[in-house]
């Protein structure tokens, strides 16, 4: 059977947006550090997952929080596929795309998490204790680790840039080689010479 | 913001298109199959919200699909009766064709209740007049054919 083409399903979602039906607009995006999935709400950027994240169990955890009217499109989510590629491509230093992080339910971790977006830019990194004592709860850094750990929106709010005090990249969604990558990437650490 | 689980609509889509769109092609002709299907999925689409249950969704696809090509079938139609100058004759011989192929496997009685629904397009009380029966009976002799056809076409 023949798939639906391209130009049916983009025109599906453009008049699907047009009348205000849709509750998330999605898109895949190749980078050098993977294809990425995108999603983007009425106030931004709600999720994004790597390659290797089972999409559909992701796009499930969007309807459920935001409305089943799920659509895929490249056209509505061009400045913020634009966006993502010039940074990672590195033609652009900066990545600024709207973000909502209304995924995240609990406060605390919210709180963690726009603090992170706000305060530490390309080429820091940042203990975990650092920035549980940035945000106003010096002791919470194990709460902190958890907050990373399940940012919904890694790499534009960036958790790969908060490392361990005990030193190394510590642990990743994406996995710790492509922390490490990211790192180096922004400057934030030397390429390693010989793996270890 | 629903209290069911429904699925993300997208995944319906990546998953049932290529089908409702042989299905489409069955119904409605290659021609006009295409925008049947977007037709179909953005009602679908408009309704998704306000499904009660999560269940048989492949099927209520097929049924707007179907819905949505008899549409196109009686927009078609009229749009030949109300023009002056006589229709480019390809276009819709071609789609009455397929009607015709769609609905060849279905009884005699089926097919007169199809034609006079969609072909003709009667109002169920004129089709029960042709019928010589009621007009709950024509509408459910339409209702039951297009049942028939959808099931023949998930087979």
């Amino acid at each position: 059977m023949t798939p639906l083409s391209d130009r049916l399903l983009e025109a599906l979602a453009a008049s699907a947006v047009r009348e205000g039906l849709v509750d998330a607009v999605f898109t895949r995006v190749a980078t050098p550090f993977g294809r990425l999935l995108v999603v983007q709400g009425a106030g931004g950027v709600v999720r994004v997952g790597f390659e290797d994240d089972p999409e559909d169990a992701l796009l499930a955890e969007v309807a459920a929080a935001l409305g089943p009217r799920v659509v895929a499109s490249d056209a509505e989510t061009a400045a913020v596929r634009d966006a993502l590629s010039a940074y990672l491509e590195g033609d652009d230093e900066r990545l600024e795309v709207p973000v909502d992080l209304g995924l995240v339910r609990a406060p605390f971790r919210r709180e963690v998490l726009e603090t992170l977006h706000r305060d530490v830019v390309r080429g820091q990194v940042v203990t975990y204790g650092a920035l549980a004592a940035r945000s106003g709860h010096p002791k919470a850094a194990r709460a902190v680790g958890t907050a990373c750990a399940r940012n919904p929106v890694p790499i534009i709010v960036p958790c790969h840039r908060v490392v361990p005090g005990s030193g190394g990249v510590g642990s990743y969604g994406g996995g710790p080689a492509l922390k490490r990558a990211l790192l180096e990437f922004e400057g934030a650490m030397a390429p390693r010479l010989a793996p270890g | 913001m629903t209290a069911i689980a429904l699925p993300p609509f997208w995944t319906l889509v990546e998953r049932h298109g290529d089908e409702l769109l042989a299905h489409a092609r069955r119904l409605a002709g290659d021609q006009l199959a295409e925008d049947v299907v977007q037709e179909a999925l953005l009602r679908a689409l408009r309704a998704y919200p306000r499904l009660r249950h999560a269940d048989h969704l492949r099927a209520w696809l097929y049924r707007i699909t179907t819905t949505t090509a008899m549409d196109a079938h009686r927009a078609r139609r009229r749009e030949v009766l109300v023009d002056e100058t006589p229709a480019p004759p390809s276009e819709p011989e071609h789609y009455d064709g397929a009607f015709d192929t769609l609905i060849a496997p279905l009884s005699d009685g089926a097919r007169d209740a199809l034609r006079l629904r969609f072909v003709e397009d009667l109002d169920y009380a004129a089709i029960a007049t042709r019928l010589d029966c009621s007009p709950a009976a024509a509408r459910q002799r339409v209702s039951t054919a297009v049942r028939t056809l959808r099931e023949r076409h998930h087979a």
